[in-house]
């Protein structure tokens, strides 16, 4: 037992919250093979930081933090090693597997490429706006304090509304 | 149309939903599989891992040859030529200095905790990438050493015009060149064409000049609070 049922324990936790790994993923990578490449990545270093994880920390808080951190690394070492991606690549890759194109399809693509065009750190806060985490938890995530978080995120919100609208008119 | 906080959630969600439908990144195949999760890490370190310290690495080993080989030249001229002993000798400080400096940003690359917050790893990894400069101020102190080596007594004292019309101007030249160097080879100046070809062009320094950028974004990102502060009190 021992190493093996702990790191098969510690692999279920991470099975478990997947869905943080493959959002983050499809934020930071538009190329399917990128994102399988980063959500490798992000499995790895979450194992290699499996020795300063606190279980009495929530499990999800402290795997948005090492996730986003090593997505941000990957997307600015590919961003820096080779030309920039195109920003609707996933879109459209997820676009081609659901058959309705209706306004629902429009604006997830348009939310999608909207983040896609935020700085790293202001569209990793977007994230976790949109995965409906506390301001606090967001704080803890970021290492800003939470009057910080609450005013970027509303500088974020209005710019994405915005856009939004302006296409809309 | 105008978007409301609940209306973007939804839509996120929605997207959420759609990506599990595709299943445009299938972790099922592998994230359970604690046999492959362990070759993974073995394949992950000999290649993806180490790229900045491989080359690290490789600057470490090329250093250690260049030292001793040039200690074996000082331990074998037995102090007969001063000039020679003492700019060899600087040449291997400067050297050892640099082996130093690239071991401790292996060792601070390794120890990179990824589960702390994400402005200050992101900050860390930004600072270690634009300490490059710091290697490279250091490097160019040598500089002058390699123009006095081949200095003796009887070239200072009988040889006079090809040592004081030649020799002497040229190491001049070069000794106030490595002050000049020392001095603004610096972030502040990475934008200056000569520092983009002194350092390195390329891959290399354009990621340098992203570093610099993001670490600014960092403090912009955490400083708006005092803004705000600033904005309250008015």
């Amino acid at each position: 037992m021992g190493t093996q049922q702990a790191g098969e324990n510690f692999l279920k936790l991470i099975q478990d919250n997947k869905g943080i790994i493959v959002r983050i993923c499809n934020s930071y990578c538009a190329k399917k093979n990128d994102r399988e490449d980063l959500a490798q990545e992000i499995t790895i270093q979450l194992w290699k930081a499996g020795d300063h994880y606190d279980p009495n920390q929530k499990f999800s808080t402290w795997m948005y933090r090492v996730a986003l951190n090593v997505a941000i690394s990957f997307y600015r070492k590919t961003k820096t090693a080779i030309s920039p991606m195109p920003l609707d690549e996933g879109c459209h890759e997820l676009e081609d597997k659901s058959e309705a194109a209706d306004e629902t399809d429009g604006n997830i693509n348009l939310l999608q490429r909207f983040i896609n065009e935020l700085g790293e750190l202001d569209r990793a806060l977007m994230i976790l706006f949109l995965e409906e985490k506390t301001y606090a938890e967001m704080a803890e995530i970021l290492g800003i304090s939470e009057t910080n978080v609450a005013t970027k995120i509303s500088r974020t919100k209005k710019k994405i509304k915005q856009k939004f609208s302006e296409l809309n008119k | 149309m105008i978007m409301e906080d609940d209306d973007l959630k939804n839509i996120w969600h929605e997207y959420d939903r759609r990506i599990e439908e595709a299943k445009l990144l299938n972790l099922q195949s592998w994230a359970l599989n604690f046999r492959w999760f362990q070759d993974s890490r073995i394949q992950k370190a000999r290649s993806k891992l180490g790229a900045a310290v491989r080359f690290k690495l490789f600057a470490v080993l090329l250093g250690v040859v260049w030292i001793f080989f040039l200690g074996v030249l000082v331990y074998g001229n037995q102090l007969k030529n001063l000039y020679f002993t003492i700019s060899l000798g600087m040449i291997i400080l400067f050297n050892v200095i640099a082996i130093v400096v690239y071991i401790k940003h292996i060792i601070l690359i390794r120890k990179i905790d990824y589960s702390e917050s994400i402005t200050d790893t992101q900050k860390r990894l930004a600072n270690l990438q634009l300490s490059t400069f710091w290697i490279s101020r250091i490097l160019w102190l040598q500089m002058p050493f390699y123009c006095t080596w081949f200095w003796n007594s009887s070239l200072i004292d009988f040889s006079s015009l090809r040592f004081w019309l030649i020799t002497f101007p040229i190491t001049l030249f070069f000794i106030l060149l490595t002050i000049y160097l020392y001095r603004n080879i610096n972030i502040r100046n990475i934008d200056k064409w000569w520092v983009k070809r002194l350092m390195m062009s390329g891959p290399e320094y354009k990621s340098l000049v992203e570093a610099k950028k993001f670490v600014a974004e960092i403090d912009e990102f955490k400083k708006d609070l005092l803004l705000n502060k600033e904005f309250q009190n008015m």
